[in-house]
């Protein structure tokens, strides 16, 4: 059966998840992610996350480059890896958390071509490109939605075959694109050496 | 399985990963650090566990990779548990 239960409700895929409920390791001011909106289990995702007042404090106004790197690694690796863990070992996420550490490893290249900032949302569309030894290592892009568009209602199609297109109308703007970005879950036990 | 022979096949494994300076391979002993000598970035050394795999014909399980230290030896190690598994 493809994916978890989480307090006897059967989560298929992330689109039925709040991510708070998923990166619980994450406090408010530190989750970047504000809605999956389409989620193929071993393929990718696309998530959405709109910048708040707090994330672009100091930083005139622009949510930072590095902070769109976060936001993508939660919206993919640990968002994803988590998923794929707790379906493998019939856990929640809440078991997870006590037995492992979903750690950010690894950056390849990352460009960016235009900002965002506070009140533009953006779609994450994320694809993996390995996963072994719950090491995910995922790439993608950002993209900035236009204002007012129904996020879940256009991506309610959407397929594999766009995802790795990153096919997307005229009205999207791209970003940044982003690749080897790498996380790894990492045994709880490990930290406490 | 010999640990030499072990050992020998893991310098032909490191041979292939890119981001390991052959010079570095010179030497190699039970004590070398992928990390530390060998300057393997943590999130390479996976890909390295995965390849040593295919070479020993062998499949780690996930509980094996999570415990793994970062030398020479620890690799050796395991392949030699896993081969004893069976």
């Amino acid at each position: 059966m493809a994916g978890y239960y989480d307090n006897g409700v059967h989560i298929e895929n992330l689109c039925a998840v709040n991510p708070k409920d998923i990166l619980i390791a994450y406090g408010p001011t530190k989750l970047l992610v504000d809605k999956y909106h389409w989620h193929s289990p071993k393929v990718g995702v696309v998530a959405s996350y709109t910048p708040k007042a707090h994330d672009v404090e100091d930083h005139f106004g622009v949510f930072r480059g590095v902070d769109q790197i976060e936001a993508f690694v939660q919206a993919t690796a640990g968002s994803l890896a988590t998923f794929l863990e707790c379906e493998k070992n019939g856990w929640a996420p809440t078991d997870m958390k006590d037995k492992l550490v979903p750690s950010f490893i690894g950056i390849g290249t990352v460009n960016f071509v235009s900002y965002l900032e506070e009140g533009d949302t953006f779609v994450m569309l994320g694809k993996t490109t390995y996963y072994k030894f719950k090491q995910m290592v995922c790439e993608g892009r950002i993209f900035k939605a236009p204002k007012g568009l129904d996020l879940d209602d256009y991506f309610k199609n959407f397929a594999e075959e766009r995802l790795f297109k990153y096919d997307l109308g005229p009205e999207f703007t791209l970003v940044s694109a982003l690749f080897d970005i790498t996380g790894r879950a990492i045994d709880r036990s490990y930290f406490n050496r | 399985m010999e640990r030499q022979e072990v050992i020998d096949g893991l310098i032909e494994v490191l041979k292939t990963v890119r981001m390991i300076d052959p010079e570095r391979l010179v030497g190699v002993t039970e004590e070398t650090d992928f990390m530390k000598d060998l300057t393997v970035p943590s999130s390479e050394l996976i890909n390295i566990v995965a390849k040593v795999e295919q070479k020993f014909d062998i499949e780690f399980e996930d509980d094996d990779i999570d415990g793994l230290g970062s030398q020479v030896k620890d690799v050796v190690d395991l392949i030699l548990k896993v081969k004893a598994r069976g």
